[in-house]
């Protein structure tokens, strides 16, 4: 069954839990871009959603920074104030990427117990379609060096479509992250948004293949480490053009909602 | 510490990381901590000079000690969550 759609989304815990420092109709311009995507999603009828996110150090800690890493639990749970969160995993499917991503050659870390991220549960919070359907977290290391290199992302990606586009499923791919964001750092309040704009327009031209020549360091110093994930979902589009649903930069983040023609 | 905002965390920061990562995933951690910070920080093996920043939140001292920054920001929003949940709109 070929992939049935491809959305990215952001995940900034603002967008779900708003402190007074956010503006509110910037906050509802972002949620109404994601209703649009659990509009279409809801439409695309898949059977499961494969989420591609970076992990904020909350499923992994120091104990194990797994570069690459599948969630194969039966549900998966989280809790963000006073939301709780648990999604049926979809077991076939993320069993199969992990073993066929081993046979490809990029060795997964894979695991059945540890706290879901934000950075899934906010836009399925906005996007999940009705009626709901099981997940399947991806997990890239993004806050951790050394993370996976770009290069790295977008092969994994190639390799995921192959994978589902052998499935039985109708399976969405959707990737958690970005733009650019400066979390704990003295840049918080000074986002690149130059930088967001500019691969927005690249990528509308369908040129997403050129995210996996950037490097790390690239990366890190335009806030867009959570990118990661973008271009591990650019590696399953190949040449799609993207459609911007929307940007907006709030004062520390450069939120964007994408989807992708399949 | 580093060229980079976000740096491989040294190893010597581990209990420094280890605390701050608790008080950003496990509310019972945070809530010993909110009661009494001094007895919380010791439990976690935190010498007096991390200490010492962690009692202001100071961040280029806590970074420069190795704090992860990430780790650093959400254990802050995660106490003032609490702290003033009559700021916080649930959407």
């Amino acid at each position: 069954m070929p992939l049935v759609a491809a959305f990215a989304c952001p995940h900034t815990p603002q967008l779900l839990v708003r402190p007074p420092t956010e503006d509110r109709a910037l906050v509802l311009r972002v949620h109404a871009a994601l209703a649009e995507v659990k509009r279409r999603l809801t439409a695309a009828r898949p059977d499961v959603i494969a989420l591609i996110a970076g992990d904020h150090i909350e499923g992994f800690f120091l104990n194990a920074v797994p570069a690459l890493a599948v969630h194969v639990g039966a549900r998966a749970a989280g809790e963000f104030g006073r939301y709780r969160y648990a999604f049926d995993v979809h077991e076939p499917l993320a069993r199969a990427i992990v073993e066929q991503s081993i046979e490809a050659g990029f060795d997964p870390a894979y695991t059945q117990d540890v706290p879901l991220d934000y950075a899934f549960y906010v836009p399925l919070h906005f996007a999940m379609p009705s009626p709901p359907v099981p997940i399947v977290p991806l997990y890239v290391n993004v806050y951790l060096p050394p993370q996976p290199t770009p290069r790295r992302c977008h092969a994994w990606g190639r390799a995921l479509r192959a994978i589902v586009d052998a499935r039985p499923e109708r399976v969405a791919l959707v990737a958690s992250g970005g733009l650019s964001h400066f979390p704990g750092t003295e840049r918080y309040g000074a986002p690149d948004f130059d930088f967001d704009r500019a691969l927005l327009a690249s990528l509308a031209e369908g040129r997403g293949a050129e995210t996996a020549r950037l490097t790390g360091e690239e990366l890190d110093k335009a806030g867009n480490v959570e990118l990661r994930t973008w271009i591990t979902l650019l590696g399953a589009l190949g040449e799609a053009r993207a459609e911007v649903l929307a940007y907006e930069p709030s004062w520390h983040h450069g939120n964007a909602v994408v989807a992708w023609p399949v | 510490m580093s060229d980079v905002h976000y740096f491989f965390p040294p190893a010597a920061a581990y209990p420094l990381n280890r605390f701050l990562f608790a008080l950003k995933s496990d509310a019972a951690a945070r809530a010993r901590y909110v009661a009494d910070a001094q007895a919380t920080m010791r439990d976690y093996g935190l010498d007096e000079a991390t200490r010492a920043a962690l009692a202001g939140f100071d961040r280029d001292r806590l970074v420069a000690l190795g704090a992860h920054p990430y780790l650093l920001f959400m254990a802050q929003v995660r106490l003032t969550m609490e702290r003033e949940p009559a700021n916080f709109e649930y959407f």
